[in-house]
């Protein structure tokens, strides 16, 4: 768990609730980075008036990713596994006037979670959804998760994973949302950038955030310290502007593309049931 | 006062509508108590169609949900008359749809057998109002709900465009004196 | 107040509107898919949400979601809609989520018979979630307390912050009865206690004496922690056993210790009974007809009816019971609630009357059943 120990004000203070630091994230992990990334995000629009802070809320299921619930100082819930989706989906249908973040792993997002992540997708939800893609279901020891690529050990798949990944970024796009985004932990920049365009937006917008685990993933395939793993994930990335969802492929061998692949500004559910409030 | 009607027919016949706007009637337009309960097969055309209705005058007097011993009972087909004739008191009053074969009655019962689908067919120009003509006979032999009562929710149940020859049908039923 | 002739599953959804429900959601199955649909149709003329979900999953924690934005939020389901938000309703345990499910029984296992009714839930809508705590289960018998019920299982609801269980089943749905709709300023609606000032909304899980915490929702400004772990007055994780055993010490107790706000139940001819029915929902109802018949034949027999489950009043079971010789648990079971009834009724001998019948056993069948005792 973490060394450090925070010494001086963070700039992101106002965001966190720095009682509970310093976090449980691992050193080298992509969460802490990601989450930073996004509260850069989120104060740029706090800033400029454009989000009530009073009504953000951030949702997580179970995972290492759903502990960012913790430290967030707005309004948050740390649910249960797979459900962050449907239940911030309660939360923004019975309050409108809240801007609903869904935060959360791939497993807890894509895995027990898949078929809420799809009817989300489909019904154009109002939400915005964070996957971090650490490539393994890391809070319970580093078993296969569903975006594992295919021949990379793992605790439940010690003579290689025989299956084939999910391409989440395929598989939402596939629903016709209004946003589909790809970053990765290596390129914080990006996350904020992603974010920075999703947030307040209408509809559903989703963000898959590649990350680095190097505790449990890293070490399992030969990565024996962090920023080894850190430094193949990010020559396994590609940035583009604006991808085509061909590009989008999803593979440990030929890495990712990252970008942004759907933009879109159709009605999102809560308009088309009559309750939109901008 | 507890009264335990029961009607049944074949699916199509205006059965459930009927138990519908005589629980309605009673519930809403009179002071009474009413329990209700509807079987059907699940295809609606031709199946078995049953209506139990239990009406009191207090609370305390509703228990259980389906009829025992009908006071009262309304018979559109001979099928279901068979079927289900040992729901049916000694004392009761019968309403029999004479249009169709009727097979061996109880000598204890109070008959009453009129061609109710005949007489929609010839009278009004459908079969399918013959329920409430049959209502109509019913409310006019056993006086179990105000006339009124009937009426209003005849008003409320029924499909606009059938009101008013619904109406007719429940009147032309009133009129019967067999 | 006026007086329509509708079913048990409408008359829940109108006392649950006349309660300030504004959010459902659902998934369809038989018997509880027409309450959906009639919410479907009247609850967004009220500024309400209706939802259909992906599954029974999602429906619950998208209700819980909308408790915590603040709205009175309900689901209805069947059996194994009820095994599918099992896991959801631990999250409204732990978390103090205010909210109504009506679970509508129909015959199991499994898919079991979808149409036809048993009382086969009564211990699945109290233990089916793991965990220590404690959940209200109230159990109508007709229509009007279908409407009843769902008021108080929403004043309940608020008034503990917790999940209430309303257990209804296939037969009692679709019977039609004479049912008195009051409107909300009619009925006494109660609403969660919110925190008086800021220092109050940073604790969402402090109780005041009655063991119930105010309730700071999403968007309030409280900066509110849901937590489904164990967690302290502030909602943060505490794994320590300390904090732990407070916690769920707490949720049971805040239940049990209310029992007074909950439990209800009936007597009918039990002042000179020497034998008494013990039943509840719609297996009460024969059983009532039961009783009156066997008093006509000269048998002192009285009827005791439970409207609340759980929790279990031992002591109101074992007082109303105290003066009969033989009390005879009849249920539409295997003879599940009998087990609770023999654990407090110690003054009489208490004999299980389990009547499986898909329509509901009819009085002559409880007659003879019994009779075999006598
Ligand atoms: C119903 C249920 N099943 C299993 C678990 C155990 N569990 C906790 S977290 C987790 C997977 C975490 O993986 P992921 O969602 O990818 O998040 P990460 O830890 O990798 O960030 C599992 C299986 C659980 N909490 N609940
Ligand atoms: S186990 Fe992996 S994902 Fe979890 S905190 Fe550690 S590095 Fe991050």
């Amino acid at each position: 768990m973490a060394l450090t120990r925070v010494i001086a004000e963070h700039p992101l203070s106002k965001y966190l609730v720095n009682e509970r630091l310093p976090h449980a994230w691992c050193p080298g992990c992509g969460l802490g980075i990601t989450l930073g990334a996004i509260l850069r995000a989120v104060d740029r629009k706090v800033r400029e008036g454009k989000i009530d802070i009073k009504k953000l809320v951030l949702v997580s299921g179970i995972g290492c990713s759903a502990r960012a619930s913790f430290y967030v100082r707005f309004d948050s819930a740390h649910t249960i596994h797979g459900r962050a989706i449907p239940f911030a989906t309660g939360a923004k249908l019975a309050n409108p006037s809240l801007e609903v973040i869904v935060f959360g792993g791939d497993g807890d997002i894509a895995g027990i979670g898949g078929n809420h992540l799809i009817h989300a997708a489909r019904r154009n939800m109002d939400l915005l959804v964070f996957m971090v893609s650490n490539l393994v279901y890391a809070m319970t020891g580093g078993q296969v998760a569903p975006t594992t690529p295919t021949g990379l050990f793992t605790t439940t798949t010690p003579y290689g994973n025989p299956e084939r990944p999910i391409n989440v970024v395929k598989l939402v796009a596939s629903q016709n949302p209004n946003y589909v985004a790809r970053a990765s932990a290596t390129h914080p920049a990006l996350i904020e950038q992603y974010t920075y365009r999703a947030l307040g937006m209408e509809g559903f917008r989703f963000i898959e955030v590649i990350s680095m685990c190097p505790e449990v993933f890293g070490r399992h395939i030969g990565y024996n310290d962090p920023v080894s793993l850190y430094k193949a994930i990010k020559s396994k990335t590609r940035v583009k502007a604006r991808p085509s969802l061909d590009e989008a492929d999803y593979d440990w061998n030929h890495g990712w593309v990252l970008g942004e692949f759907i933009i879109k500004n159709n009605p999102g559910y809560l308009r088309t049931t009559g309750r939109w409030r901008a | 006062m507890r009264k335990e009607f029961l009607a049944a027919g074949r699916g199509g016949q205006g059965i459930l509508i009927l138990g519908h706007v005589l629980g309605l009637a009673a519930a809403k337009y009179t002071g009474l108590y009413v329990t209700g309960t509807e079987s059907y097969d699940a295809e609606t055309r031709g199946g078995d169609s049953r209506v139990d209705l239990i009406f009191t005058d207090s609370q305390d007097e509703l228990d259980y949900f389906k009829v025992r011993s009908a006071d009262i009972a309304l018979f559109m087909y001979s099928d279901q008359l068979l079927k289900y004739r040992r729901l049916v008191g000694n004392e009761a009053i019968v309403f029999i749809d004479s249009s169709f074969h009727i097979p061996e009655l109880r000598s204890s019962w109070q008959v009453y057998r009129v061609p109710y689908t005949d007489m929609a067919e010839e009278k009004l120009g459908t079969h399918v109002v013959a329920n409430m003509i049959a209502l109509g006979h019913i409310i006019r032999k056993t006086g179990l709900i105000d006339r009124e009562a009937v009426i209003s929710s005849i008003k409320e149940v029924v499909r606009k465009r059938w009101v008013s020859v619904d109406l007719k049908a429940f009147e032309l039923g009133m009129e019967l004196d067999p | 107040m006026r007086a329509d002739y509708i079913t048990t599953n409408i008359a829940i959804a109108e006392g649950a509107m006349a309660a300030g429900l504004m959010f459902y959601a659902g998934y369809p199955i038989t018997p509880a898919s027409d309450l959906f649909e009639y919410l479907a149709s009247v609850l967004p003329s009220r500024n309400g949400v209706v939802a259909q979900f992906e599954d029974e999953i999602a429906s619950i924690n998208a209700v819980i979601g909308a408790s915590w934005a603040g709205v009175k939020a309900m689901t209805a389901t069947s059996g194994p809609g009820f095994s599918l938000m099992v896991e959801g309703l631990g999250l409204a345990i732990i978390t103090e989520a205010p909210l109504v499910v009506v679970d509508i029984m129909r015959a199991g296992p499994s898919t079991g018979v979808p149409t036809k009714a048993t009382q086969s839930d009564v211990y699945q809508v109290r233990f089916s979630s793991h965990g220590i705590y404690s959940i209200p289960v109230l159990v109508p018998w007709s229509a009007q307390e279908g409407f009843d019920l769902a008021v108080k299982a929403f004043n309940i609801a608020e008034r503990l912050r917790t999940p209430v269980v309303l257990l209804s089943d296939a037969v009692l749905a679709h019977a039609w009865e004479k049912v008195s709709l009051r409107s909300s300023e009619e009925i006494q609606v109660v609403n969660r206690k919110k925190p008086k000032n800021l220092e109050e909304g940073m604790f969402p899980f402090k109780p005041e004496n009655d063991l119930v915490p105010p309730m700071p929702c999403f968007g309030e400004g409280f900066g509110v922690k849901v937590e489904s772990l164990s967690h302290d007055e502030r909602g943060w994780y505490a794994p320590d056993n300390e904090t732990y055993k407070k916690l769920v010490w707490r949720l049971v107790k805040k239940i049990e210790n209310n029992m007074s706000l909950i439990w209800d139940s009936e007597r009918y001819f039990t002042n000179d009974a020497e034998y008494a029915i013990v039943a509840y929902g719609s297996v009460a109802r024969p059983a009532y007809a039961a009783v009156k018949e066997f008093r006509r034949e000269g048998y002192k027999f009285g009827l005791y009816r439970l409207k609340t489950l759980w929790p279990f009043n031992d002591r109101d079971v074992a007082n109303s019971l105290r003066k009969i010789k033989k009390v005879f648990v009849v249920e539409n079971n295997e003879g599940k609630m009998y087990r609770e009834i023999a654990r407090s009724v110690k003054s009489a001998e208490v004999i299980s009357v389990p009547l499986i019948n898909l329509e509901v056993p009819p009085p002559e069948e409880i007659e003879e059943a019994v009779k075999e005792w006598l």
